[in-house]
C-alpha cells in the first residue's frame, strides 16, 4: 500500500547535469516564468530569486534571504515555495509563477482585489509574497477552512498590517472563487 | 546574504550521485528539498564544495506500508506526511510531527531525508523517529547500512552517517496491536523551532493498562532522548490522572536540559512536564 | 462646485503593489553600478591592531576596498535641536571604525565589487586584528562611576541628563497615604521594516550632480549632512525616495552607509548600490526603546494622585546618532501622562553601552513612559483596592481643565476630553461584562486578565512644512511636499486635503514627495507630523494660488473655479492657470502637540507553557480630525500589532560579551497573523485649535498604551503576588513561567 501524495512532488522535468558545474561556471538553462520561456544563465549559487530579479521581474522581493519572511514566495509547478531557499539551477525545466503574473490567474485576480477591498497592504513589501502564498493554496486547497487559511498565512511576515487584513481578504477572495458556497 | 560558491550536479540515479560524491570528497554535500541547507549557505554557516542535488531522484519518495511496518523514502515532502491521513493510529505522531514543521511552503518542500540528516535539536521528525524506534537507511557504493534511531544522530547538526553515504529513507517497525501515538511541541510562535517537544507511543492491554511506552524528547539536549524512567512508571498502568502526572513529573525530573537565551533549562524542564502530560492525556482521552 | 474629500475614507491606489511593479530601491538599477558590501566588528569592543585589505582587494571583480584611513574624519550629526547639548558633538559616530569598535556591527570596511556574491566573498577575507577590551553592556551599571568607558576620552557614559520638574514634590509625597516604589525595565527591541535600508549612488558626469536612490523620512536633512560630510553643496546632491517598504522610525535616518555609499560613488565615478541584508539590519539599524526606571508614585487613601519622582537610564549604545538624545528626552516628556499631578520630578540619563545605536521607534518615548506609569498605577489601585479604571476616571484632567500646563516644564495639553475618551474606550470593550467574562473564566480554570492604559502622545513637531502646488498644462496638479511615504497612505491622505481646498476632482491632483530637488525645505515624516504640518501648508499653498486666481478675476476666493486649466469667475471670466504661476504655503509650529489615547487587553495565559495569548484588544485615540478614517484605523491597527509583539515576543538579545543573540527573524519573532486577534480600533475626533485642519498626529498611537495595556492585563490575570512582580517586558513565555512559579 502506497501512500505517497503526489499533489506534494513537485518536481517536473528528467533534466539531469550529470558532470560538474563548477563554482564560477554559468549554468544555461531554461524556465517558465508566467507561461513565457525564460533563459536564464548563472552560477551555480544563485538562488532562484536572483535570478528572477534580474530578468526584471522584480516583484519578487528580498525580505530575510533565508527563508524566514516568505516576501519571495512563488509558485515553482503550482506550489508555493520560498526563492531564496532554491537555487535557480534546481527549477532547471521547472513552471514559476509570480506576481507579475498577466493575465493574472483568476486566483491572483480575486486575491489582488480583496487586497486592496480589505486594506491587506501598506507599504507592500510584503505582498507579492502573501498573493502567491494565497494563490498556491486556493488552487491546492480550495475548501480550506478559515483556521487552515489563518495556519497556512502565518508562514509569512507582514509588519504594517499584522496579517490579520490579509486573512480576511484572503478568505473573501476564496468565497469569491468557490461561488460563496463557504 | 548569499551563498559560498560550490560545484553543483544533478545525476539522474541514486548510485550516480553515490559516485559523484564519493569523487568529490568530505566536503561534498547533499541537496533535496534545501529547506535546512540554504539557510546554512545563505550565512555561510555550511560551506560545501560540491552539492549533489539529489531532490528529483526517481523511487527516493514513496511512503507505503508492509508486514515489516512503515518505509518513509528520503525524498518524501513533509506536506506529504502532513497530508496522509491513513498515518493514523499508530503512525500520528508521524503525521502530526510533519504538520508541526516550519510553514507550509517548507513543508511542500522540504523533505523526510533532509530533515533527519540535518539533525537539528530542536526538530520534529528525529523526535518521532526516536519513540517509534525507527531505522534509517543509509547507501554507499559498498551498498546498505540499518541504523537505528538511538545510534543515527550524534550532536547538534550532525549525524553518523559518512560523507559518501546517502540517506535513502526509515523503515518503522510494525506496531504491536492496540498501539497509538501522540506528538506534542511548543513553540514561542508559529512555525518557529519548538523550544521542546514529545513524541509518545503507547501499546496498551485489552483492559486499557499499558503494555509499553516508549516517549521521546526534543530540544532538550544535543539529540533526541528517551524519558526512561516515565516509560517505566507507566508500565502496567491505566492512564489515571496521578500515572499521567507522574510521568510527566519524571520525564521532566529525568532529563538535563541546556539551556539558551530564549529559553532557560528550567524552563525548558516545566515544558517537557507539561507537553508529555497532554500528550498523555490525548492519548487516554482520543481515541 | 465644491469637493469633498476631508473625512471620507478614499481608497489609495495600491495597484503597483499588486502587480510586483512597485520599485523599492532595490529594484533600481543603474548603467555599470557596483555593489558594496559593508565589513562589520565581529566583536563589541576593541583596539583595532590591523585591517588588511590585500587578500580582499585581489580577488576576481574586486574594486576597491575603504578603510577608515581613506575616508575624512567626519560624523553623522544630529537632526533636532531640541535632541542636542553642547556634549553630544562627543559621542558622535564616524561612518567607519576609527581605532577603536564599540558595538558589534560597527562598520570597518567597505568591499566594491562589481557583483554582489563575489563583494560578500571578498567582505569576508578582510582580516580583521582585535585587542579586545571589556564590555559595558547594561544600562543601570554603565552609569555607575569606576566602569569601562564607551568614550574613554569624555570621561563619562552619560550622553545628558533630562530634569524635568512641576509643582513641589517633598511636599506632595509628605502629605501621601501611600506610597509605591519599584524598578520598571523596557527591552530593547526595533521596528524591522519589511524591507531592509538600501541605497544606489551615482554622479552625473555632466552636472556633477550626486543622486541618491533609497532615502526616506528625512531625506531634506540627509542632504544636508552628506552635503556638510561630503563638503558638496547642497544643489549638488539630489535624494530620491523610491517606494519604502516600511519605516517606523528607524528607516531614512543619516546612517554611516549613507555617507560610505555616496562617498564611493563620488570617488569611483561609478554608481554604487548597498542593499543591506537582514542580519546586518539587526545590528546596524537603530535599535530603540531599552531603559529601566527607578518610580516613585504618591497617593491618597482615596485614589487621588499627588505626585511622582521617576529616574531613569536610557540606553543611547554605543554611540549617539541622528537623533541625539531623543531616547532620554522622550521618556520624560511623556512620564505625567493624563493625570492631575500636583507635582513631579523626572531626571532620565542616556547612558552609552558597547551595542548597536538606539534611535526612535514608533511611539518613541511614550510607549517606555505609559508602560512604567501604568504599571504602577495598577499596583497602587491594587494596593488601593480600587478598580483600576476607578483609580484613573478620579485623575484624569477634565476637559474644562484644558489647556493644562505642567509649567515649567514645556508640556502642554492644548485640546481634548480624557476622561471622554477613557469612558468610551470601557463602554465600547463592555467593561462591565468583561469583568464579568473574565470572572466566569476563572473560575472555570483559566487565567485571563483584563489590562488597560491611558497616555498622552507628542505629535506634529515642527519646525515647519512648505508645500508648492503647480499647474500642470494638462489642467492637473503636482503637489510638492517635504514629508515622505513610508507606506502608510499618506500620498493619498494629502491628496485629499489639497484637493478639497483647490476645490478640484482628487484625480487631477498628485502628490510629489520623491525628490529633494522639488521643494527647498522639508523635515520629514517623523513624530505624527506629516498629515499636520504638509496637510496645513498644502491647505495654505491652495488658498494662495485661489487667492492668485481672485485677484486677477477681481471676485473673492470662494467664487473662483479651477477647471480644464482655467481659472473662472461666476461671470464666465477666467485666465489660464499657467499665468498664476505657483501655490506655495508654508505652515509653523513652534510648539508640539500632544494628543490622548487609551488602549485595553483581554489576554489569557496557558498555564503550562506560559504563552500569553491577546484575546482582545482595543485602541483610542484623539485624532484631532480624521482626513481618511480608514487609512487612519489601518494605522493605528498596524501600530497595535506591533505592539503585541513588542510586549509577549520580541527581543533584541545581547549575551555578556556584547554578541547580538536575535539577528535573524526567526530569533527576534514580530508576531504573524496567528498571534494577533482582530484589533478594534476606536477613532476620537476633538479638533485642536492649533492648526486650522484641527489634526492631531496619529500614525504611531496604536503602538502607545498597547504594551503597557497587556502588561496590566498579564498581571491581572496572574493575580496580586505574581502580578506585583511584573517590572519589565516582554512577557515572553518563559518569563510568564517564571512569574507563575511560587516566589
Amino acid at each position: 500500500m502506497t501512500y505517497a501524495d503526489h499533489r506534494a512532488d513537485h518536481h517536473s522535468g528528467p533534466q539531469t547535469r550529470d558532470s560538474w558545474l563548477e563554482p564560477d561556471d554559468r549554468a544555461q538553462f531554461d524556465l517558465v516564468v508566467n507561461d513565457q520561456p525564460v533563459h536564464v544563465r548563472a552560477p551555480a549559487r544563485c538562488t532562484l530569486a536572483d535570478a528572477l530579479r534580474q530578468q526584471g521581474l522584480i516583484g519578487t522581493r528580498l525580505g530575510c534571504e533565508q527563508g524566514s519572511c516568505g516576501a519571495c514566495t512563488v509558485l515553482l509547478d503550482g506550489q508555493p515555495i520560498r526563492s531564496c531557499l532554491t537555487l535557480a539551477v534546481q527549477a532547471e525545466g521547472c513552471t514559476l509563477e509570480t506576481v507579475e503574473q498577466a493575465p493574472p490567474s483568476r486566483e491572483l485576480h480575486a486575491l489582488r482585489r480583496a487586497f486592496h477591498q480589505h486594506g491587506a497592504l501598506q507599504c507592500g513589501f510584503c505582498t507579492s509574497g502573501f498573493l502567491m502564498l494565497a494563490v498556491g493554496l486556493l488552487r491546492d486547497e480550495p475548501d480550506a477552512t478559515p483556521e487552515r487559511v489563518r495556519e497556512v498565512l502565518s508562514a509569512n511576515l507582514c509588519r504594517c498590517t499584522g496579517g490579520v487584513p490579509i486573512l480576511r481578504a484572503v478568505l473573501a477572495a476564496q468565497q469569491e472563487l468557490t461561488g460563496g458556497d463557504r | 546574504m548569499k551563498p559560498p560558491p560550490f560545484a553543483y550536479c544533478r545525476p539522474a540515479s541514486v548510485a550516480e550521485a553515490l559516485s559523484l560524491a564519493a569523487e568529490a570528497g568530505e566536503d561534498a554535500k547533499f541537496i533535496a528539498g534545501g529547506q535546512s541547507l540554504m539557510p546554512l549557505l545563505a550565512l555561510r554557516m555550511s560551506r560545501p564544495s560540491h552539492l549533489i542535488d539529489i531532490n528529483r531522484l526517481p523511487g527516493l519518495a514513496d511512503l507505503r506500508q508492509g508486514s515489516d511496518g512503515l518505509h518513509v523514502g528520503a525524498l518524501v515532502r513533509h506536506a506529504a506526511l502532513e497530508r496522509c491521513d491513513r498515518l493514523s493510529g499508530p503512525w500520528r505522531a508521524l503525521r502530526e510531527a510533519a504538520a508541526l514543521i516550519g510553514h507550509y511552503p517548507i513543508r511542500l518542500r522540504g523533505t523526510f531525508g533532509g530533515s533527519t540528516a540535518h539533525a537539528d535539536p530542536s526538530a520534529e521528525l528525529p523526535v518521532v523517529a526516536t519513540a517509534m524506534n525507527a531505522t534509517f537507511i543509509a547507501r554507499s557504493s559498498q551498498g546498505d547500512r540499518e541504523i537505528p534511531a538511538s545510534d543515527f544522530f550524534a550532536g547538534p547538526l550532525m549525524t553518523v552517517l559518512e560523507p559518501a553515504e546517502l540517506l535513502i529513507g526509515a523503515r518503522f517497525p510494525a506496531p504491536a496491536p492496540r498501539t497509538r501515538s501522540v506528538f506534542e511541541e511548543f513553540s514561542p510562535r508559529a512555525g518557529d523551532f519548538a523550544f521542546a517537544s514529545t513524541a509518545v507511543t503507547l501499546t496498551t492491554h485489552d483492559d486499557g493498562r499499558v503494555r509499553s511506552a516508549r516517549i521521546a524528547l526534543g530540544g532538550v539536549g544535543a539529540v533526541p532522548v528517551r524519558a526512561g524512567e516515565a516509560e517505566n512508571v507507566l508500565q502496567g498502568e491505566h492512564l489515571t490522572d496521578g500515572a499521567v502526572r507522574e510521568a510527566a513529573r519524571r520525564a521532566a525530573a529525568g532529563c538535563d536540559p541546556s539551556h539558551d537565551a530564549h529559553a532557560g533549562a528550567a524552563y525548558r524542564r516545566e515544558l517537557i512536564a507539561t507537553l508529555v502530560e497532554r500528550a498523555l492525556a490525548r492519548l487516554r482521552e482520543e481515541p | 462646485m465644491t469637493y469633498s474629500y476631508i473625512g471620507a475614507s478614499v481608497e489609495r491606489d495600491d495597484s503597483p503593489f499588486l502587480d510586483g511593479s512597485a520599485c523599492y530601491v532595490a529594484d533600481v538599477d543603474r548603467e555599470g553600478q557596483l555593489y558594496a558590501r559593508v565589513v562589520r566588528s565581529p566583536v563589541a569592543h576593541a583596539r583595532i591592531v590591523s585591517v588588511d585589505v590585500a587578500e580582499a582587494l585581489a580577488q576576481p571583480g574586486v574594486i576597491t576596498v575603504i578603510t577608515a584611513a581613506d575616508v575624512p574624519d567626519v560624523r553623522i550629526p544630529i537632526r533636532l535641536p531640541m535632541a542636542e547639548t553642547p556634549d553630544t558633538h562627543k559621542f558622535l559616530q564616524p561612518p567607519l571604525a576609527r581605532e577603536v569598535v564599540r558595538y558589534v556591527g560597527e562598520p570597518i570596511a567597505v568591499v566594491v565589487a562589481g557583483d554582489p556574491y563575489l563583494a560578500e566573498d571578498a567582505a569576508e577575507l578582510v582580516d580583521l586584528e582585535f585587542d579586545e577590551l571589556d564590555v559595558v553592556n547594561d544600562v543601570v551599571s554603565a552609569a555607575c562611576a569606576g566602569t569601562t568607558l564607551v568614550h574613554p576620552e569624555t570621561g563619562t557614559n552619560l550622553v545628558a541628563t533630562v530634569p524635568l520638574a512641576f509643582g513641589e514634590v517633598e511636599e506632595a509625597f509628605a502629605r501621601a497615604d501611600i506610597v509605591l516604589r519599584d524598578r520598571l525595565r523596557v527591552h530593547r527591541h526595533t521596528a524591522v521594516p519589511m524591507e531592509t535600508r538600501g541605497l544606489l549612488a551615482e554622479v552625473d558626469q555632466g552636472t556633477g550632480v550626486l543622486t541618491l536612490w533609497g532615502a526616506a523620512k528625512v531625506k531634506h536633512f540627509t542632504r544636508q549632512a552628506l552635503s556638510g560630510m561630503l563638503g558638496i553643496g547642497r544643489d549638488r546632491i539630489r535624494l530620491v525616495e523610491n517606494h519604502v517598504g516600511g519605516g517606523f522610525g528607524v528607516r531614512g535616518e543619516p546612517y554611516p552607509e549613507d555617507y560610505l555609499i555616496a562617498f564611493l560613488a563620488l570617488r569611483l565615478g561609478r554608481p554604487v548600490k548597498w542593499i543591506e541584508d537582514r542580519v546586518e539590519h539587526f545590528v546596524a539599524t537603530n535599535h530603540a526603546r531599552e531603559q529601566e526606571h527607578d518610580f516613585e508614585v504618591a497617593a491618597t487613601a482615596d485614589g487621588r494622585l499627588l505626585a511622582f519622582r521617576d529616574r531613569a537610564w536610557c540606553d543611547q549604545g554605543a554611540y549617539v546618532r541622528s537623533q541625539g538624545i531623543l531616547p532620554a528626552l522622550l521618556p520624560a516628556l511623556h512620564m505625567p501622562g493624563p493625570y492631575r499631578w500636583q507635582a513631579f520630578s523626572v531626571e532620565t540619563h542616556g547612558v552609552l553601552t558597547h551595542r548597536t545605536p538606539v534611535g526612535t521607534y514608533r511611539g518613541p518615548g511614550m510607549t517606555e513612559a505609559t508602560f512604567v506609569r501604568e504599571r504602577m498605577l495598577d499596583r497602587l489601585a491594587h494596593e488601593l483596592r480600587l478598580d483600576p479604571a476607578d483609580l484613573r476616571r478620579r485623575n484624569l484632567i477634565e476637559s474644562g481643565q484644558l489647556p493644562w500646563s505642567f509649567k515649567p516644564t514645556p508640556i502642554t495639553y492644548e485640546s481634548g476630553d480624557f476622561p471622554a475618551g477613557f469612558e468610551r474606550l470601557l463602554d465600547q470593550a463592555g467593561y462591565a461584562d468583561l469583568r464579568e467574562q473574565r470572572d466566569a473564566r476563572r473560575a472555570r480554570g483559566e487565567c485571563v486578565g483584563i489590562g488597560f492604559a491611558a497616555y498622552t502622545e507628542i505629535g506634529g513637531i515642527g519646525p515647519f512644512e512648505e508645500a508648492r502646488i503647480v499647474p500642470r498644462p494638462d489642467g492637473g496638479f503636482v503637489a510638492h511636499v517635504g514629508v515622505g511615504s513610508l507606506g502608510q497612505g499618506v500620498e493619498t491622505v494629502l491628496a485629499q486635503i489639497a484637493a478639497e481646498k483647490l476645490g478640484v476632482p482628487m484625480e487631477a491632483v498628485t502628490i510629489d514627495h520623491h525628490d529633494t530637488s522639488e521643494l527647498a525645505d522639508g523635515f520629514g515624516a517623523f513624530a505624527s507630523r506629516a498629515t499636520t504640518l504638509a496637510g496645513n501648508a498644502l491647505a495654505l499653498a491652495a488658498e494662495d494660488l485661489r487667492g492668485r486666481a481672485a485677484a486677477k478675476l477681481g471676485v473673492p476666493s470662494a467664487d473662483v473655479r479651477l477647471s480644464g486649466g482655467q481659472a473662472t469667475a461666476p461671470s464666465g471670466a477666467s485666465v489660464p492657470l499657467a499665468d498664476l504661476g505657483e501655490g506655495w504655503g508654508r505652515f509653523d509650529k513652534p510648539h508640539p502637540s500632544f494628543s490622548f489615547g487609551a488602549a485595553l487587553s483581554l489576554i489569557a495565559i496557558d498555564p503550562g507553557t506560559g504563552q500569553v495569548r491577546v484575546l482582545r484588544h482595543l485602541v483610542l485615540h484623539d485624532v484631532g480630525r480624521a482626513i481618511n478614517p480608514k487609512l487612519l484605523r489601518r494605522q493605528l491597527a498596524g501600530a497595535a500589532a506591533q505592539g503585541i509583539g513588542a510586549a509577549v515576543l520580541e527581543e533584541l538579545l545581547y549575551d555578556e560579551y556584547g554578541q547580538p543573540l536575535s539577528t535573524l527573524l526567526a530569533d527576534y519573532r514580530m508576531p504573524t497573523v496567528e498571534e494577533l486577534p482582530d484589533i478594534e480600533v476606536i477613532i476620537e475626533e476633538r479638533p485642536t485649535p492649533a492648526n486650522p485642519l484641527g489634526v492631531k498626529g496619529g500614525g504611531e498611537s496604536g503602538m502607545v498604551g498597547t504594551p503597557a495595556a497587556i502588561a496590566n492585563a498579564v498581571a491581572d490575570a496572574l493575580g496580586a503576588a505574581a502580578g506585583a512582580r511584573l517590572w519589565r517586558l516582554p512577557l515572553t513565555p518563559d518569563r510568564v513561567r517564571e512569574l507563575l512559579r511560587p516566589a
